[in-house]
């Protein structure tokens, strides 16, 4: 039984997916809630598997935990290797807590509603297929199939210039994955016998083995680890590779940016550390200072781009940017309690993102825009709080966790990444520290733009938080409470895993 | 009598040809024409036969003419299965007349027959004959659309083509002759040993015969015809050119090439060239070449067959990788492509032929819109294109990794690189097609057209087939390789 959960956790999104297409198509309105209730009980039932899965796991042992294992296609050694570690369990949390309230946020989305449930679907199978996979080709399939739902959800449901958000949007990632996929291949053919299975490439098996490639004699672990870098640089926003990202974040709506910024880019951060600390340890010690460089560099562009920023959306994409800079040095400081701080983050920042997201899409819904500030820098929203205290309160407490504030998730995530860092690269943390005051003060900006001042035309029709919105506000705000105020049993999930991977590396 | 009975299917095929002629010729306007249920029970009777014929073993029959072996009885069943898809998915296709339909079946099948002898051709006059045979017989399926003056145009330029093909294939061929004075090809391979080729002969003989076979797979340089015959065919015929004609290029230059220029080597399953001509660079070269330019072609078309043939090309070229390792393995995924192909290509243009009925148009700006008007079939396109050219999670993705590795295996890294860029070019144009597809969800009133339950069903019975071809990958790529086991090298 314990063994067939984590499948079931993987592939009852998709069942819920192909339920979409083929519960009958009409619209009157007892079939679609129908098709809706379908899509939430599928994401829910994987959810809380998922949830499971984890606050049962062993928190002494590093290894994958949980796991499933069948051999898929035998002649080239790929099997169906699926599990839970240190490295993937907080995704898990945070995929399997997300995606039912993207699926609750657009249950009165007016066009192709199955359509965009599917496709929510999809991705939240294909995310935790990622996330699980302990086999390369396996992490690959199920991280590439997460790219053509992106494309539709922004290219069906986004903004004026959604063709060409999408369009940008696929080509990232279409080059990542072929970036991907030649290190894996590369890895793959590299070690005699082939294998795809992680826990057999780990422990520097690929340490002192080269290739010739037109004639050069290359290191396989420096050239597939560049590819990789270059290809999770696309998928996550990594300064310079950001500009589509951008673009995506001023076209797509609200919940679909969600999945983009609060999960795919927390699941590219894990994959990154995941692929690069166990195949790439050698690598990843001669490359440390360049990771902190590139996110110092990300963080303090993320800081600056946003406080120019006058809409919430592009705000958000900033934010997402800077706090992944933050990740990255937590990343590159290779001290277990930088790398801890890192994991703990990406699940940090995924909910904090989630929560201004979804925001966001408040603000839309009711008044059609996202800008706090007009063209000439007067404030479009004002007084909303006085309108609508449940939205100003939840406000309030996402932008305290994104900014970390003692008793926050982000408090959490913050403070390991600030303490283990600051005995590796103490200049870079000054620099992040300045950069959290800058976030301080344009996040609150923003707030007070919002939430206090005079009441104008547009917000004095606001209404506060329905019942539908509490429902899905409420579960994201007690998971911020929760993983600030008693973060240690997630922590001690974290640690065995990352110091086992942090032991290989010189 | 064992001759009889090895070439069972053929002759069943021959008989069904025979029927439908039969049938056609005597029909006086009643109401039930039975041509396409005499096609296909047909179709499926040799399918059987075909399987039954494995119980001989592998075989030479006709004085060592025809080898009946695992690679022609791979190819014979591939061939039948392509022309029961083909004449079942075209049953309702408006596209070829209903007094043109008996004719289109007819031509069908003798184009099958003509490509299960190419499958096991092993004397090179009747390589030569069926090849023609093949040929021939496209270009009157290419000509069968009597509206559209595109469709006359292909013919011509397939011909055109052809002739050159041919002309070159006799080329190589004579020369090959007069230095080993011996036809039958496994005889030839002895004389080769024992006398190699120079280097230069060896050359010029592999590149008339490439070039001849290159026309038939659709790779540079001689590609030129692909787009412009598959564009302006009848679209259900182009699905039989496209799959067909390539497939039939592809078995012929496993057994030629691996025969006639190259040796085994000491490891069991592994070839090297024959003589003092390394043709695998020059194959290396054509591949990447021919994927690089089809995908590129693919990413500015603007109509959705050019599209499609465009995709086709490319994939010639990744196909072409599984030859140049010159390796069991290689051949294995090749042949496991080719199944994949398969499915897709006919699932691509049916749901295009059914477009073109509706819309009378395949141009990507005619088609937008279509995912909110039709959606099984929309979906269905997306899907079966996604997997022609390689994207998870779909089984075209394992082809496409079981041939990099190939080339990968065989230190070919920079044809790999090459491979990777061009999956991720045609994935785009892919996109492209999609995109349109998709058009403009809002600007729209919904218009709910209930789907077309037969036309889902046979759009599911291509596409569990193909999905079923990815899950069992391990069973089918075993397949591959025993079916190369028995096979007369």
């Amino acid at each position: 039984m314990d063994q067939k959960l984590i499948s079931f956790m993987i592939f009852l999104p998709f069942i819920g997916a192909i339920l979409q297409a083929f519960l009958p198509s009409s619209n009157a309105k007892g079939r679609i809630l129908l098709s809706s209730w379908a899509a939430l009980g599928s994401s829910l039932a994987s959810s809380l598997i998922g949830i499971a899965l984890v606050l049962s796991m062993n928190t002494q042992i590093a290894d994958p935990q949980a796991g499933e294992q069948v051999p898929w296609i035998g002649a080239y050694s790929i099997s169906y290797d699926m599990a839970v570690d240190g490295l993937s369990a907080l995704l898990v949390l945070l995929i399997s807590i997300i995606f039912p309230l993207l699926i609750a946020s657009e249950w009165k989305q007016k066009i192709g509603i199955r359509g965009m449930h599917g496709l929510f679907l999809v991705l939240q199978s294909a995310l935790l297929g990622a996330v699980c996979a302990q086999d390369l080709f396996l992490l690959f399939f199920f991280w590439a199939i997460s790219v053509l739902p992106f494309y539709f959800l922004i290219g069906i449901w986004g903004g004026e210039k959604r063709e060409s958000a999408a369009f940008r949007s696929v080509v990232a990632a279409v080059i990542s994955n072929a970036l991907l996929f030649a290190a894996l291949v590369l890895v793959y053919y590299s070690v005699d016998p082939h294998t795809f299975s992680i826990r057999e490439l780990a422990s520097g098996k690929l340490i002192g083995k080269t290739f010739t490639f037109l004639g050069y004699e290359l290191s396989v672990s420096a050239v597939a680890f560049a590819l990789v870098c270059a290809s999770m640089a696309l998928r996550a926003p990594v300064w310079p590779f950001h500009g589509w990202f951008t673009h995506v974040a001023e076209e797509a709506p609200s919940s679909v940016f969600v999945a983009l910024s609060a999960v795919t880019v927390p699941v590219a951060a894990s994959l990154f550390v995941r692929l690069s600390y166990s195949l790439f340890p050698d690598t990843v010690g001669q490359a440390a200072l360049g990771i902190v460089i590139v996110g110092a560099i990300n963080l303090v562009v993320g800081g600056i781009c946003a406080i120019a920023q006058r809409g919430l959306k592009l705000l958000l994409a900033y934010i997402c940017l800077a706090e992944m800079g933050l990740i990255l040095i937590g990343i590159g400081s290779l001290s277990s309690t930088g790398v801890v701080g890192a994991v703990y983050q990406e699940m940090a920042l995924g909910l904090g993102i989630a929560g201004f997201g979804l925001l966001s899409g408040v603000m839309d819904d009711r008044t059609g825009k996202t800008a706090f500030l007009d063209a000439e820098g007067k404030p479009g929203f004002g007084g909303v709080a006085t309108k609508a205290p449940s939205v100003a309160l939840v406000a309030g407490i996402v932008i305290a966790s994104l900014l970390g504030f003692p008793g926050l998730s982000g408090f959490v995530g913050h403070a390991l990444l600030m303490i283990g860092s600051y005995s590796v690269h103490p200049s870079m943390v000054i620099i992040s520290g300045t950069a959290m005051v800058l976030a301080t003060y344009y996040l609150f900006t923003m707030y007070r733009h919002i939430f206090f001042g005079k009441l104008t035309a547009e917000s004095s029709g606001f209404t506060d938080l329905t019942l539908r919105e509490k429902a899905y506000f409420l579960p994201l705000v007690a998971c911020l409470l929760v993983f600030g105020i008693y973060p240690k049993p997630f922590i001690e999930l974290i640690r065995p895993t990352v110091l086992t991977l942090l032991s290989t590396i010189k | 009598m064992k001759e009889f009975l090895l070439l069972l299917p053929e002759l069943f095929l021959l008989l069904t040809l025979a029927g439908i002629i039969i049938g056609e010729i005597g029909y006086r306007g009643e109401k039930i024409r039975l041509t396409s249920a005499t096609a296909l029970i047909g179709l499926v009777g040799a399918f059987v036969q075909t399987l039954l014929t494995y119980q001989y073993g592998a075989t030479q029959i006709f004085h060592g003419a025809v080898a009946v072996d695992g690679l022609a009885l791979f190819f014979k069943l591939f061939f039948i299965l392509l022309a029961l898809l083909t004449i079942g998915t075209s049953v309702r296709a408006k596209e070829i007349a209903a007094e043109k339909r008996a004719e289109y079946y007819g031509l069908v099948i003798a184009s099958t027959i003509a490509m299960c002898f190419v499958a096991s051709a092993s004397d090179l006059l009747l390589v030569f004959l069926s090849l023609q045979l093949m040929n021939v017989l496209s270009y009157f399926l290419a000509a069968l659309g009597k509206k559209s003056s595109y469709s006359a145009e292909a013919a011509i330029k397939k011909m055109a083509f052809g002739s050159l093909a041919a002309v070159l294939l006799l080329y190589g061929i004579g020369i090959l002759f007069a230095y080993t004075r011996v036809l039958n090809i496994q005889e030839m391979h002895k004389v080769l040993t024992a006398a190699p080729l120079a280097k230069d002969i060896g050359a010029v003989v592999f590149m008339l015969i490439f070039l001849a076979l290159s026309f038939q797979i659709g790779a540079f340089p001689m590609h030129l015809w692909a787009p412009d015959v598959l564009e302006g065919a009848p679209t259900p015929a182009s699905a039989f050119i496209s799959v067909g004609s390539r497939a039939a290029g592809f078995a012929l230059a496993l057994r030629f090439f691996i025969i006639v220029f190259a040796q085994p080597v000491l490891s069991e399953g592994e070839w090297t060239p024959l003589g003092g001509f390394d043709w695998t660079k020059v194959v290396a070269l054509i591949s990447g070449l021919t994927m690089v330019i089809g995908s590129l072609l693919a990413f500015r078309q603007v109509g959705a067959k050019r599209l499609v043939a465009c995709l086709v090309v490319a994939q010639t070229g990744f196909l072409l990788m599984g030859l140049l390792v010159l390796d069991r393995i290689g051949i294995a995924s090749l042949l496991y492509n080719l199944v994949i192909e398969l499915f897709a290509l006919v699932g691509v243009f049916y749901v295009i032929s059914f477009f073109v009925d509706e819309l009378n148009s395949d141009r990507l700006e005619d088609l937008k819109g279509m995912l909110a008007k039709r959606v099984p079939e929309s979906i269905a396109l997306i899907l079966f294109l996604a997997c022609l050219v390689g994207v998870p999670p779909l089984p075209g993705f394992i082809g496409k990794f079981t041939l990099i590795g190939a080339v990968i295996s065989h230190q070919w890294y920079s044809l790999a690189a090459i491979a990777i860029i061009a999956i991720a070019i045609g994935t785009i144009a892919t996109a492209r097609l999609a995109f349109s597809l998709v058009g403009d969800f809002r600007k729209q009133k919904e218009e709910l057209i209930l789907p077309d339950t037969a036309r889902t069903v046979s759009l599911l019975l291509l596409f569990i087939p193909m999905l079923l071809a990815g899950v069992f990958a391990q069973t089918l790529l075993s397949w591959a390789v025993q079916s190369l086991n028995f096979v007369i090298w």
